[in-house]
């Protein structure tokens, strides 16, 4: 048999193979499925929670709910010191209002004699 | 070749519009999220995947792994692919000779008792019993080549891949492919003829 004829009962060997095609069994077909219904519903997870927007981002960084009580209770102390601030401490409000200003340069050490030579 | 995507009838409960898009658009559609796609490729690209793992390893518990494994690998792969670029049919390929070539190194020889079953019942028993040992045989020959030449041959032979998509497979020039295809088709020749008796060529 010269190698041409073995040429051509290799194309008939190979027309057979080409000519059982075959196909997935179905228990195959489930597991890719499987597989692939894993990973969409994984990618689809990330963009079905809401997006962190800046205010959740500032609360997360000052310590979530238990640094916001925090705040919340360090903002209430001050706001009701401004309005009835204990005994030793200076009333904040004569501060912002004070009429007398010269004692304030005067603190400063700088000789506030001219001032006085101008009335 | 036959075209896997002429046949909508074959890929099981998806919309026939779906069948009509290309396999980029396929993928691009899986990664937006849409299941129904995943359906068809499977339908279009896994019996491709499994037939070349199959001829490589001549085993089909094994074949399968491979074949699940490879479409896991383009599952995954989905959202980064770019249309265009190459065919998806090609990259398949790829990532499955390449999971064949993980699975030879770990386990040898091959399994011939594995290889596919003849599926025309109407065959007489004399023709199923040969059909099955010239089957065995290609299979038991294919096993004896190189590794490359036995991919260049399954790729050109069987899967009937043109010359400069085997070239896209494998990573080598299409004179490369030529050349293990026609060494791959000789070897493979040449052993069938110390085999003929068995084959029964000159009866049938």
């Amino acid at each position: 048999m010269t190698m041409a004829d073995e040429d051509l009962k290799l194309d008939h060997l190979f027309a057979d193979a080409r000519r059982d095609r075959l196909t997935l069994a179905d228990d195959l077909v489930v597991r890719i499925q499987t597989d692939a219904e894993a990973i969409r519903l994984e990618r689809l997870a990330p963009t079905a929670r809401p997006k962190r927007g800046a205010w959740t981002r500032l609360f997360e960084t000052i310590g979530g709910w238990q640094g916001f009580g925090g705040l919340v209770a360090a903002s209430a102390a001050g706001v009701w010191i401004g309005f009835a601030a204990p005994t030793f401490l200076p009333d904040p409000a004569n501060l912002l209002t004070a009429q007398d200003t010269s004692y304030l340069v005067a603190d400063l050490g700088f000789d506030t004699s001219f001032l006085e030579n101008t009335e | 070749m036959e075209d896997l995507t002429s046949h909508p009838q074959d890929v099981r409960g998806v919309d026939f519009a779906a069948n009509d898009l290309s396999d980029d658009a396929l993928l691009r559609r899986f990664a937006d999220g849409d299941a129904g796609a995943a359906r068809v490729l499977t339908d279009r690209l896994g019996p491709r995947s499994f037939s070349v793992a199959l001829r490589m390893l001549g085993n089909r518990a094994e074949a399968e792994d491979v074949t699940q494994d490879a479409m896991m690998r383009l599952w995954q792969m989905a959202p980064d692919w770019v249309p265009g670029t190459a065919k998806v049919s090609t990259w398949l390929y790829r990532v499955t000779l390449n999971l064949c070539v993980d699975i030879r190194r770990k386990k040898r020889p091959d399994r011939l008792s594995d290889v596919p079953e003849p599926e025309d019942g109407k065959a007489s028993v004399v023709d199923r019993l040969q059909d099955e040992a010239r089957k065995d045989a290609l299979q038991l020959a294919l096993s004896e080549l190189p590794e490359r030449q036995r991919q260049a041959v399954v790729l050109r032979h069987i899967e009937e891949l043109p010359n400069p998509e085997i070239a896209g497979v494998m990573g080598i020039s299409v004179e490369a492919v030529e050349s293990l295809t026609a060494r791959g088709k000789r070897s493979l020749a040449a052993i069938l003829a110390d085999r003929r008796d068995e084959l029964g060529y000159d009866n049938g």
